[in-house]
């Protein structure tokens, strides 16, 4: 096939259609709404919902009746559906959840990009728990990482999500999506309709209520954690570039990544795809590295997981969000 | 009982005297009646005393958070329009917290059938102030009783051009048996509430045992027979579309 001019937001929409998908509810939200649009024309069962919690709420409820189902917002409407995501957790409901990240808090500045809920995604509900993230820089790698999010979703039962941002998800890029060839994991929950099971938000065994059993509850959580990274390990998606002239590692992801790798003369560059749980593979190829940089376009929520993960102190190059010239990454990068 | 409620699940954990013991065996009945079962039938609650309700059943059945059960039947509906779903929820979670849900659901005219059971207040956290709670209702969030006319639910169920609403009580076994029957039935969204007091939390009346309750119902609900907006101590149906 050739080549077409396609956007990120419209790669997601093929990339999920190409998955599967078979329900979509959303709520309209700049800069994630032309996901909506695009699907409200695909024929899949659709709803226009009064809301993100309604959103995320009928997507669990359509998974768990059979459909691969998928809502997409902005960090406003992710902070909605910070309810329903526990509530898919505890029920180990597959559901892929998009994040087209703006600047914020509130409306911010709505039609510009940010990278300001990576906190949110990596601890946003309540509880204790990590959802599994990619985070795409191309619109090819938003129609992969869409169709790798729903086999995510099958494999560890949970929501995962695909996270973006403003910029990506309006970058305009020449793309052979058909040429993309990426294997789909099935079902294997059997509908709503085929028993008498019990799915509920209350810790529970075999469908009986166990409230008040903390010893079942740290089993159950063992458990779910080690399922659940176990099915991450399938999906250890980064970008590494070594630098043997080097002893600097430049972290970044998403968007700025792009920007970020104009400097691979200078420095070894490593981009986090999976972006969630966080990558055993960023402590080994540190240690490499005597200095270690984090750019993001928030103020260093990453870098403040990675320090933690890492053990060691990371240079931040926190540039927020909005319009970033490479003046500006420059000046960070080389302390110029 | 009949073999669409779960035995092993029995006693249920809702207090001595309680209503919803009542509710679950006749909704288990109206099914059966019906010919629903876990071939074709799903529940979902929300949260609360009645959110409990789902897991008493034995189909699969799904226990949402607090005032999500709306949505939640929506999807699991949109995605296979061949199941019954059927919502059983509290007052609280249905026109508190869910009162969006509500509103949009059935404006879409979703073919669900959603049974609210109204105790006038949030029996689960002990009793607070509901918005279905009576002027003067005290409630451990209202000490000096509520100032404000309690939520219109019969209003908000008819807001629609098509609609279906009923309102019953527990004290009225074939009345709540026809009003579930019939609201199953309807294709499109139909709401059914049913009218009960808190045996433990209710202060006005104070009910001793679930007897008192029952007979408190029995003498203060009145049922017609005429399709036409129900008065405040009426039961009945009300349908049109
Ligand atoms: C988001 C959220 N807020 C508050 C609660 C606490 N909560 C649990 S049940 C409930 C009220 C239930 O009242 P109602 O729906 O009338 O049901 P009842 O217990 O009376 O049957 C509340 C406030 C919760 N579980 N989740």
């Amino acid at each position: 096939m050739p080549k077409k001019l396609v956007d990120g937001n419209e790669a997601i929409v093929q990339g999920a259609l190409r998955a599967g998908l078979g329900f979509y509810a959303g709520y309209p939200i700049t800069p994630a709404s032309e996901i909506m649009q695009g699907l409200s024309k695909s024929g899949i069962a659709f709803v226009n919902a009064e809301d993100e919690i309604a959103s995320v709420s009928m997507v669990i409820g359509a998974s768990l009746a059979g459909k691969k189902s998928m809502t997409a917002t902005s960090g406003p409407g992710f902070s909605l559906m910070q309810e329903g995501i526990g509530l898919a957790h505890m029920m180990r409901v597959p559901v892929v959840i998009v994040n087209s990240q703006r600047v914020g808090p509130s409306t911010g500045m709505p039609t510009l990009a940010a990278q300001g809920d990576i906190l949110q995604a990596y601890h946003g509900s309540h509880g204790d728990f990590v959802s599994i993230a990619f985070y795409p820089n191309s619109v090819e790698e938003c129609y992969k990482y869409t169709i790798e999010a729903f086999n995510a979703a099958e494999e560890a039962k949970c929501p995962v999500y695909l996270l973006t941002d403003g910029m990506l998800s309006h970058l305009f890029e020449s793309v052979d999506l058909d040429a993309v060839k990426i294997s789909l994991k099935q079902r294997d929950l059997k509908p709503l309709g085929h028993g008498s099971r019990h799915f509920t938000g209350l810790l529970s065994k075999e469908g009986i209520p166990k409230t008040k059993d903390s010893i079942y509850y740290r089993q159950w959580y063992k458990s779910y954690k080690d399922e659940l990274s176990n099915a991450a390990d399938n999906y250890k998606f980064y970008e590494y570039i070594e630098n043997n002239n080097s002893d600097t590692l430049v972290i970044s992801y998403g968007i700025l990544s792009r920007a970020v790798f104009e400097f691979k003369g200078e420095f070894a560059l490593f981009r986090p795809i999976r972006i969630f749980p966080l990558l055993e593979e960023i402590k080994e190829i540190s240690q490499k590295y005597k200095t270690i940089i984090v750019v993001e376009m928030n103020d260093s929520q990453y870098a403040l997981l990675l320090e933690a993960f890492l053990k060691r102190e990371i240079k931040k190059v926190p540039v927020l969000g909005g319009l970033v010239a490479i003046d500006e990454l420059r000046k960070g990068l080389l302390n110029e | 009982m009949n073999d669409l409620i779960k035995q092993e699940m029995m006693p249920a954990i809702w207090c001595q005297g309680c209503p919803l013991g009542i509710i679950l065996a006749q909704f288990a009945n109206v099914l059966a009646e019906l010919g629903l079962s876990k071939d074709n039938a799903v529940i979902v609650s929300g949260i609360g005393c009645t959110g409990r309700f789902a897991g008493y059943m034995n189909m699969d059945s799904v226990h949402t958070t607090h005032g999500r059960a709306i949505p939640v039947a929506e999807g699991i509906k949109t995605a296979n329009p061949a199941l019954n779903v059927i919502v059983v929820s509290g007052d609280g979670d249905l026109l508190g917290i869910g009162g969006n849900h509500m509103l949009h659901s059935s404006r879409r005219d979703i073919d669900i059938t959603v049974i609210c059971i109204n105790n006038e207040l949030y029996g689960l956290t002990g009793g607070q102030l509901a918005p279905t709670s009576q002027i003067g209702a005290v409630t451990l969030t209202s000490p000096q009783g509520s100032a404000v006319e309690p939520i219109n639910i019969q209003g908000l169920s008819t807001l629609n051009k098509k609609h279906f609403y009923a309102r019953t009580t527990p004290a009225h076994v074939q009345h709540m048996k026809k009003c579930m029957s019939e609201a199953i039935s309807w294709k499109g969204f139909s709401f059914v509430e049913i009218r009960t007091k808190c045996i433990t939390r209710s202060k006005s009346p104070l009910f001793k045992t679930g007897c008192d309750l029952l007979n408190w119902l029995k003498t203060e609900y009145k049922i017609t027979d005429e399709n036409r907006k129900l008065k405040d101590n009426e039961m009945g149906i009300i349908k049109s579309g």
